[in-house]
């Protein structure tokens, strides 16, 4: 009883040092205390209702009998209405959330669409990625039925699992691999991959000068060697569109000028400014005039990507150097980035910012390509340093080419299909390697879509 | 001492060799700083935690916090925050209750900064009892964990503790809350229902407007204001004429906010109309 006194009177007069609670002082002390967060233990019964559910929840799997009690003890119980918000999408998070009873509903929210991926009921969890990985919410959850959930905040886990670091760690894989499998399965269910459709890779460098452009012309020329007819690169490196050129073709129309194309032959128009590059590569200009870069907008691209991917087999977005409302949708739409940086300070500094960015915009980690150009024989910062900047290692490296990507420009050639052994050529060759590793479509090779034969076809008669 | 605690932080030292009891220096201001661009998660403050355990200056500062002088306690207090000690809260509670303003306060930044449960919970007891202060309801606001503000403002409460919940679910701008604040502005006190309009428009929360609209009409001036203000920081701009009915209103600062509502309205539907006729 002593000991209480000098507890609780320890903040007012502070005269008596701290002592430690002895067991019978614990069971010996006032109700007043008892309410204390410390004391707050659950009653046998609940303790193992809790248990039992911890235990089915597959991110505790590996954690010791001990340790799952201490979760059980330290947890809390939340009872959510019917239809209720339980976490938003985009959100900072640090609760992992177990189902005890009822049922979930786990929606993204791509506008112009919303879709449910999942259901979620008793036994399953949410909320891991934000909590171990300081990650955004991937989804919004909304409460199905009624529910009732246990909670389990991040200072619980690391007051619990301070003594055991390993169990931490693992907990943090299984949430990095939830994480990952969660954004395959947003892409999917916003991009229709079980569908067969077009894998975007967009291709950013946040310098001028970086080499964007080249590379992804190329890249286009190694993956049309792989599908002929079926690869198709979108300009939107704005204000001035340099793809077309670069490639020997002049554009006659642009996606800038399908804003005023009305709905029902929309797509008519958009597949018919598509060029058609000798060796097989196919461009779409994003605007054929400085000033019509600002008909350009999200909805606009979003429109044409839809259809577009219905069309070809990858669709390669230059998206240039500025982030703008059109970026951001692509992005979004983008199922793989590839940054593109020189060796030059300013450029990796520039690459560093953005890769942070695409992270916190939830970009996983093995969906984003570090592509190093090297635009001299001698670069100034080794490629250790721009690693050791970035934070992440450089993917694919492409040696310095000498004067070959501007003399293929002046021919109108694309290195990669007229001369393999270049290093741009090797570079998008090994780029083009990588994308396949994860976007592979070696079963749609032979099954080109009907329509975008036709379409194609058609498009070659003119030329 | 600057320099030892930035050695550990980079892993060059293990050993920890410093006096907490140096009037001359902050150490936790050292400590946060050295922390700030780090996650809580982060290694640097993993190192200065081992550290601090392996040197006995972990049980120092708990032992501070009991200390006689409301110096030592705030400074312990403080340190305990910095260093994320969620064995301390039990302590750092009691400490709210504290005579000394300056043991309050740091008391209650360091479970802010602590975060969790068992913080949140006692920062909203500290509420329960002393009444609302702006430090505890920032510390709140911080502290609690995800759902936790959004279950305070379904369960019962004594008087007042409600709004400091509402505001701080405002503050922590979660979209969750805002089921609760429109409960709470249906159905809340006066001063309830004007906090609740105000956390709305915090939140940003568009599909509350309809709401906050009915509240313009509220028999109480402090709501009506409030729902004026809401309206304007969500840049509302489809309820006008209730707005210029608000010009006319009986009370003069529901009056006032009407006209700078309308006014910031106006200013930003401006470059709109623009457009439109230049189009």
């Amino acid at each position: 009883m002593s000991t209480h006194t000098e507890v609780e009177g320890l903040p007012g007069n502070g005269r008596v040092p701290r002592q430690v609670l002895t067991e019978a002082d614990r069971r010996s002390r006032p109700q007043s205390l008892r309410r204390h967060p410390e004391s707050g233990w659950p009653a046998y019964s609940d303790m193992i209702a809790r248990l039992a559910v911890l235990e089915r929840a597959a991110v505790l799997f590996a954690l010791p009998e001990g340790v799952l009690r201490a979760l059980a003890r330290r947890l809390r119980r939340i009872t959510v209405s019917s239809g209720e918000m339980i976490l938003c999408q985009g959100e900072a998070g640090d609760t992992i959330f177990v189902m005890e009873q009822g049922r979930c509903r786990v929606v993204i929210e791509r506008p112009p669409s919303v879709v449910t991926v999942a259901v979620l009921s008793e036994g399953d969890f949410f909320g891991e990625g934000a909590c171990l990985l300081n990650r955004p919410q991937q989804a919004s959850v909304f409460a199905q039925t009624d529910c009732t959930l246990l909670a389990i905040d991040r200072q619980v886990l690391q007051a619990v699992l301070a003594r055991h670091p390993t169990v931490l760690e693992h907990l943090r894989r299984v949430a990095g691999h939830r994480f990952n499998t969660f954004a395959d399965t947003t892409v999917q269910a916003t991009w229709g991959t079980l569908f067969n459709e077009a894998a975007v890779v967009g291709v950013y460098s946040p310098k001028g000068g970086s080499g964007g452009t080249c590379l992804a012309i190329n890249l286009v020329g190694s993956l049309s060697r792989r599908y002929p007819g079926q690869v198709l690169l979108l300009d939107l490196d704005f204000p001035y569109n340099h793809a077309a050129l670069l490639a020997g073709l002049v554009p006659t129309s642009c996606l800038a000028r399908m804003a005023a194309v009305p709905a029902d032959s929309f797509e008519e128009a958009l597949l018919s400014a598509v060029l058609v590059h000798s060796g097989g590569p196919m461009i779409l200009s994003g605007a054929l005039r400085p000033e019509e870069a600002d008909e350009i907008t999200p909805d606009l691209v979003t429109r044409a990507i839809s259809i577009l991917r219905k069309t070809f087999c990858y669709i390669v977005v230059d998206l240039g150097v500025t982030i703008n409302d059109s970026t951001l949708a692509l992005f979004d739409l983008t199922q793989h980035i590839v940054m593109v940086a020189a060796p030059e300070l300013s450029a990796v500094k520039s690459a560093a910012d953005a890769i942070d960015i695409l992270l916190r915009l939830g970009t996983p980690h093995d969906r984003l390509t570090v592509v190093l150009n090297n635009r001299s024989l001698k670069p100034v910062v080794a490629r250790q340093a721009v690693e050791r900047m970035l934070k992440r290692p450089v993917d694919v490296e492409v040696g310095f080419d000498y004067s070959r990507p501007d003399q293929a420009a002046v021919n109108g050639e694309i290195l990669s299909i007229t001369n393999p052994r270049s290093e741009i050529a090797k570079g998008a060759e090994a780029l083009a390697d990588l994308l396949e590793v994860h976007h592979g479509r070696r079963g749609l090779a032979g099954t080109t879509n009907a329509r975008a034969q036709v379409t194609i076809g058609a498009r070659i008669g003119e030329l | 001492m600057r320099r030892r605690l930035q050695a550990v932080a980079e892993g060059k030292s293990q050993t920890l060799g410093i006096d907490l009891n140096d009037a001359g220096v902050d150490t936790a201001l050292i400590v946060r700083q050295l922390t700030a661009r780090h996650q809580p998660d982060g290694r640097t403050q993993q190192r200065l935690a081992a550290a601090f355990q392996r040197s006995g200056d972990w049980n120092k500062v708990v032992d501070s916090l009991a200390a006689g002088d409301a110096v030592r306690r705030s400074r312990s207090a403080r340190m305990a925050g910095a260093l994320d000690m969620h064995l301390a809260v039990p302590w750092l509670s009691s400490l709210l209750l504290a005579h000394e303003p300056v043991v309050r306060h740091a008391a209650a930044k360091a479970l802010g900064k602590i975060g969790g449960t068992r913080s949140a919970e006692a920062l909203l007891r500290a509420i329960q009892r002393r009444g609302p202060t702006p430090t505890l309801i920032v510390e709140l606001a911080r502290a609690a964990p995800d759902l936790f503000l959004e279950t305070a403002l379904c369960v019962p409460q004594r008087t007042g503790v409600k709004g400091a919940v509402a505001v701080a679910a405002g503050l922590r701008r979660r979209r969750a809350a805002v089921t609760p604040l429109l409960a709470l502005l249906g159905s809340g006190t006066r001063r309830e229902r004007a906090i609740s309009c105000r956390a709305l428009a915090w939140i940003g929360a568009g599909t509350a407007i309809p709401a906050i609209a009915v509240a313009l009409g509220d028999s109480d001036w402090m709501v009506r204001m409030s729902a004026v203000k809401a309206l304007a920081a969500l840049k509302c701009d489809g309820y006008m004429p209730e707005l210029d009915a608000l010009l006319v209103d009986r009370n003069i600062r529901v009056r006032k906010a009407a006209q700078n509502a309308l006014r910031r309205l106006r200013k930003e539907m401006a470059p709109r109309l623009m457009e439109w006729l230049w189009l």
